[in-house]
């Protein structure tokens, strides 16, 4: 099919192709400009930079106000990343070429994170970790993380046990592995490259997530994104720079993974994240 | 969109086990994996919202918030800013959409990549580099006055359109993927048969793609401006002070003025608003394609 319509779809590909050619540069160009920024030689914001150094970088990491601000995304990461791949995938697997009543209410529940608007989450959260008595520390924002990067998980996981013939499992079964041994023998192996994606989705909602952690921030607990948001309204400076190419390199090799992934399997389909 | 794809059940697996002893103990073990999951969400996902739907119903606070002009203001600066960004955001994502589908193979990864790339990055590091490139010293001010077309900066940030710009620069990722979807599973041998019945490229596309692909882009369309309805940050980081939207407002009530009730009534009202919006949305969708077929 693809191979009788590849010569006709050359003849207009190119005027559509410099049609979008703006709307990628739109895409990307804002994205990757925060490099030469942070390597910008100058105690400035400037755009071309006037010269390459790493005078900002450096600066970053002197500043111990940056540098505990990187710790404390780095510990909310850590904990929205082990509870996500824990939950999300135990339901995934949970629910797996199962049928029960309740069912779809189950998944319902588990999904239900990704729609509601973090800032309604930010806000039940705050006052609910203050009428708990949990606040001042990094713990309620990494559970809060933990919540929104779970469904991630559960996607990510259900879609790479898709392939998997439930029939395995009872065979499994049938031949008197316990569930420990099913679990490591037969979904294992399916499962690590969506358990992969999906904690590296988990990281990457941690580590980019900025109005919960707005909200719950205290002296101790303020992640890089609240920091760089305090600053911004203030100015623009370098070191929010140097924290921006901090983060698309982190963004940048999360996606240097998935396309190895992709172009292991040969199939564009499971770039797309939400499609899972 | 998540929950679209939860209809498409998988029939017939899970089929009846032979013994009915293991039945039950293999039931339990699975029910066993679900419930970290339920405990954990129940806990903390379902009872802070429910704390904070109780509260909203304390002390008055829906008139409260009602009355104050600001959060009028913030309502209205919300729906406006949301179909003006959704609008914007659906037509480029169509476009990228289109361009990937036509791309080879590698080609594909590659624009994938470069769609994906800005998905990946927090909204915070994009609106910096937004910030960078529109302030009064930025990059597009910079080259339009170097190349002579303006003596002094054009005010670009801190107002509405630097606010489009930047959500429509978040947004369009989500998009592209339900728009591709719809595209990829168009039968390429309509446009085929069209051609060899003499049909131009433009009447393939007016009478074949657009129409096949109208799924995509009505769920695009949806899915991009619920998310856009609960934009917080870019408001703050790219508008001005006419630009703040319900989120900003929220933030507002429960920080600035600590009324939690308040706060609480606004984030119902944001969410209630945007369910009644998406089933209209829904239900003419569902209408006028009921027309068309017709």
């Amino acid at each position: 099919m693809k191979r009788f319509s590849a010569p006709r779809a050359g003849i207009r590909r190119k005027p559509l192709s410099l049609l979008s050619l703006p709307v990628f540069a739109f895409l990307v160009v804002p994205t990757l400009i925060v490099v030469p920024v942070a390597l910008n030689n100058s105690r400035y914001i400037t755009f071309p930079p006037d010269g390459i150094s790493l005078a900002a970088v450096q600066g970053f990491f002197a500043d111990p106000a940056w540098t505990s601000a990187l710790s404390a995304s780095m510990q909310a990461a850590a904990i929205a990343v082990v509870l996500g791949v824990v939950f999300g995938a135990s339901a995934a697997i949970g629910l797996h070429g199962r049928k029960f009543p309740g069912q779809q209410a189950v998944v319902g529940l588990v999904l239900a994170p990704m729609i509601v608007p973090t800032v309604v989450l930010a806000l039940a959260f705050y006052q609910f970790f203050i009428s708990v008595g949990l606040v001042g520390s990094i713990v309620p924002i990494g559970l809060a993380h933990a919540v929104i990067a779970t469904p991630y998980v559960y996607l990510t996981t259900r879609a790479s046990l898709a392939g998997l013939n439930p029939a395995l499992v009872r065979s499994a079964q049938s031949l008197g592995a316990g569930t420990l041994s099913v679990f490591r023998h037969v979904h294992m192996p399916v499962i690590l490259p969506g358990l992969i994606s999906g904690a590296l989705f988990a990281f990457s909602v941690s580590i980019d997530e900025t109005v919960m952690s707005l909200f719950m921030q205290s002296p101790g607990a303020t992640t890089l994104p609240v920091k760089m948001f305090t600053d911004i309204q203030f100015n623009l400076t370098p070191k929010i720079a140097v924290s921006s190419a901090l983060l698309v390199t982190v963004a940048t090799i999360g996606l240097l993974i998935q396309v190895v992934y992709v172009l292991k399997r040969r199939s564009t389909a499971r770039m797309m994240p939400l499609a899972a | 969109m998540a929950q679209a794809t939860l209809a498409r059940a998988r029939p017939g697996a899970g089929g009846p086990p032979s013994g009915a002893p293991p039945k039950r103990r293999r039931r339990a073990g699975w029910l066993l994996l679900l419930a970290p999951v339920v405990v954990f969400d129940v806990l903390l996902f379902l009872t802070p919202l429910g704390k904070l739907i109780g509260s909203s119903f304390t002390g008055g606070a829906y008139a409260r918030v009602l009355a104050d002009p600001l959060v009028t203001r913030s309502l209205v600066n919300t729906l406006s800013i949301a179909l003006t960004s959704t609008a914007v955001t659906v037509v480029l994502g169509y476009v990228i959409a289109l361009v990937l589908w036509r791309s080879g193979t590698v080609m594909r990864v590659i624009l994938f990549a470069v769609v994906l790339l800005p998905f990946w990055t927090g909204i915070l590091v994009k609106n910096f580099a937004w910030a960078v490139l529109l302030q009064d010293n930025g990059l597009v001010n910079g080259f339009l006055h170097n190349i002579g077309l303006i003596n002094a900066p054009l005010p670009l940030l801190h107002n509405r359109f630097a606010v489009i710009v930047g959500m429509v620069h978040c947004l369009l990722p989500y998009a592209v993927f339900p728009i591709f979807s719809s595209l990829a599973a168009i039968d390429g041998r309509l446009a085929l048969a069209a051609r060899s019945l003499g049909a131009r490229e433009a009447a393939v596309f007016r009478r074949i793609t657009l129409p096949l692909s109208a799924p995509g882009i009505s769920a695009a369309g949806l899915l991009v401006f619920i998310i856009s309805t609960g934009f917080f940050i870019t408001p703050v980081v790219m508008g001005g002070p006419g630009d703040m939207m319900i989120a900003n407002e929220i933030d507002y009530y429960a920080r600035q003025l600590t009324d939690f009730p308040g706060a609480a009534a606004l984030a119902v009202i944001l969410t209630v608003l945007v369910s009644i919006i998406a089933a209209v949305y829904q239900r003419v969708l569902k209408a006028g394609g009921q027309h068309e077929t017709l």
